[in-house]
């Protein structure tokens, strides 16, 4: 009794933060308009905000799409960057080469990242655990190295290894409008996600991740269900890699191919809780948040004594990687679980995780 | 036809390595069920180890290879021991993430010791070889051959022979059996892991002297470890080797074609991963389990 109502209490405080801190995320930017630097309000969103809001938002997108076929689905997607360069790439290309304009570019992006991940799906998806997990891994390196490399009668056809320049995106108050594309994005991932958890579809796919042979037995198409899931992820990935192409303005094989983003959302994901509604966006905020401020890219940095600052970036990984071996070892059903979920933060808790995976 | 055998000699060559950093990360997949991430940085401390022994005191770099062995052993063998055997029994997202970041916490204690700066360990015989007609085949690349195949022969005998060998198998093979007729799994599961960090050490000093090394170089090796032991078949160390060998002799010819390069490389691998995963799991020399 006890336990539920103080986890209970947890849950509504919680919530009501996160709501006023995302009211705040949403509202704050207003502020930089001229309108309302003429009424005299507090500048609250200045550049350096614009870009981490940005990137953040973006983050929230790639690791919910991979909760959909990784926490979903079951299946460890380890190459889920391929989709968001394709996105990049079909929007950057379409506006660099093909002159067409970016609203009219943008919406392509997610359709040409679901149909590379339908194709490559089709052989993939009937590979199970370990083999999906390098396969796909594979696909994820293999597809940068082809876009950089790949040459038609001696010109690179994607631009090459110095990348693709797209022309500025000529509104008003652009840091404003990306900002609200990709918070649209992360929006529209997470509202996918709650539908998929309430349909018919999402239900196979739990099924899936739960057993397979036992979905299949009852009636589930699991290659259908698998390649559609892996189709869906891939496009939500890709439309943030086609607001990424136009907003950064220029594209290569590093910044939208990075190996980097595969382990990221994936430890978003588990670290917010694999396989539920808002767990990978709160992970996501939370380690995009803590990355950037080891990485020293916020206003507050943290300087270690016999750290030099250049190497900070380096010491920022060695964090990366511990907490990554912290949370998998001791929290594998995410930190949101602790908060209302069904375990409570303790260290009987943490004992009895561990007794079930050890020997 | 002298192109053909100079492709084909540096195919097996080239396999040789690749044979040596599979032969590890074979046997941890096989007898842990862990695709180690982790094995490419274990290839890359090996071949600092080398480096750092043979600039310091001039020890020469084959002499090495025992002592990167036994360090790598004590440190595959604790790591498994404290950290992986926690979490053994959890669902492979877990242990895959697990040892993803063993890699990057190594690979970037590696770049803060030796910065990201090329080493390579060059000797008086580096640059001479075998000559053979026009084809020059240099005796380091040859005996790194000879190291790896006796590394995976003296693997392979101390898997069969000897009881610490037998323990690790039936551990592989059905680990509450194993448990049943008194083998200490937490031992056992860390010796293989040791095992595994020890050859991986070897197959990083051979690397360290046919190649300039950085801490980030062990990455490909990762990956193309597990497509030699998809290639090979899983379970057997001889398998491993032939997988090697074979994939050392794939890329060679793969990148001789004309439009291809060294820069399709992973592609080519993936490639040819993706074939063999569906046209024979079980690999070249596999048998289905």
């Amino acid at each position: 009794m006890m336990r539920t109502s103080r986890s209970r209490r947890w849950n509504r405080v919680l919530t009501g933060l996160a709501l006023a801190v995302l009211a705040y995320a949403v509202l704050a930017p207003l502020t930089s308009l001229d309108s309302a630097q003429a009424l005299g309000l507090p500048l609250l969103a200045d550049k350096l905000w614009f870009r981490l809001a940005t990137i953040t938002a973006m983050f929230v997108v790639m690791a919910t799409a991979w909760n959909i076929i990784g926490g979903l689905t079951g299946y460890a997607a380890f190459g889920n960057v391929a989709f968001f360069g394709i996105g990049a790439y079909t929007t950057g290309m379409l506006i660099a080469k093909g002159k067409w304009p970016f609203l009219l570019a943008l919406p392509l992006s997610p359709f040409a990242a679901a149909a590379f991940a339908a194709l490559i799906g089709l052989p993939l998806l009937r590979l199970r655990g370990h083999y999906f997990a390098v396969a796909s891994l594979g696909v994820g390196v293999a597809v940068g190295e082809l876009v950089q490399n790949l040459d038609f009668r001696g010109e690179p056809i994607f631009g090459g290894a110095s990348g693709l320049f797209l022309p500025i995106f000529a509104v008003p108050d652009r840091d404003l409008l990306f900002f609200y594309l990709m918070l649209a994005a992360a929006a529209t991932s997470v509202a996918a996600t709650w539908a998929v958890l309430r349909s018919r579809f999402g239900y196979g796919l739990i099924a899936i991740r739960e057993n397979e042979e036992a979905a299949a037995v009852i009636g589930v198409n699991t290659t259908a269900y698998k390649v559609a899931a892996f189709a869906l992820a891939a496009a939500l990935t890709g439309l943030a890699g086609g607001i990424f192409a136009q907003w950064n303005v220029f594209i290569d094989q590093e910044n939208s191919f990075p190996i980097a983003y595969n382990i990221e959302m994936i430890l978003m994901a588990l670290l917010g809780g694999a396989g539920t509604l808002f767990g990978p966006a709160a992970g996501a905020v939370v380690l995009q948040l803590l990355i950037q401020f080891l990485s020293g890219s916020l206003p507050v940095t943290l300087n270690l004594p016999f750290v030099p600052e250049d190497a900070m970036p380096v010491v920022a990984q060695v964090v990366l990687g511990v907490l990554l071996a912290v949370v998998v070892i001791f929290a594998p059903r995410g930190v949101i679980d602790f908060f209302g979920g069904r375990s409570r933060f303790s260290l009987a808790n943490l004992r009895q995780s561990l007794r079930e995976t050890s020997i | 036809l002298a192109d053909f055998v100079q492709l084909l000699i540096i195919g097996l060559l080239a396999g040789g390595i690749y044979a040596a950093v599979g032969v590890g990360f074979s046997l941890v997949w096989g007898v842990l069920n862990i695709v180690n991430l982790a094995h490419g940085a274990l290839v890359i401390v090996g071949g600092y180890l080398t480096w750092q022994i043979f600039t310091a005191w001039g020890l020469d770099p084959f002499l090495t290879l025992p002592i990167d062995a036994l360090l790598l052993f004590g440190i595959g063998y604790a790591v498994q021991r404290g950290v992986i055997n926690r979490i053994i029994r959890a669902p492979l997202l877990f242990t895959f993430l697990l040892t993803f970041g063993l890699n990057l916490i190594a690979v970037n204690l590696l770049l803060l010791i030796f910065k990201s700066d090329y080493r390579s360990v060059t000797t008086a015989y580096s640059g001479s070889g075998l000559e053979l007609g026009s084809i020059v085949i240099p005796y380091v690349r040859l005996a790194a051959l000879g190291v790896a195949l006796l590394m995976a022969a003296a693997l392979a005998l101390m898997l069969n022979r000897t009881r610490v060998g037998l323990a690790i198998q039936a551990v592989g093979a059905d680990r509450d059996a194993a448990q049943l007729v008194g083998i200490d799994l937490r031992h056992a599961y860390a010796v293989t892991y040791g095992l595994g960090a020890a050859c991986a050490g070897v197959a990083g000093g051979l690397i360290a002297m046919i190649q300039a090394i950085t801490p980030t170089a062990g990455e490909p090796y990762t990956l193309q470890a597990f497509v030699v032991v998809i290639l090979g078949g899983l379970g057997r160390v001889s398998a491993t080797v032939v997988g090697g060998l074979a994939f050392g002799l794939v890329e060679a010819f793969g990148q001789s074609i004309p439009g291809s390069g060294s820069v399709f490389a992973n592609a080519i691998a993936f490639g040819v991963m993706v074939l063999v995963l569906v046209t024979r799991p079980q690999g070249l020399m596999g048998r289905l389990r």
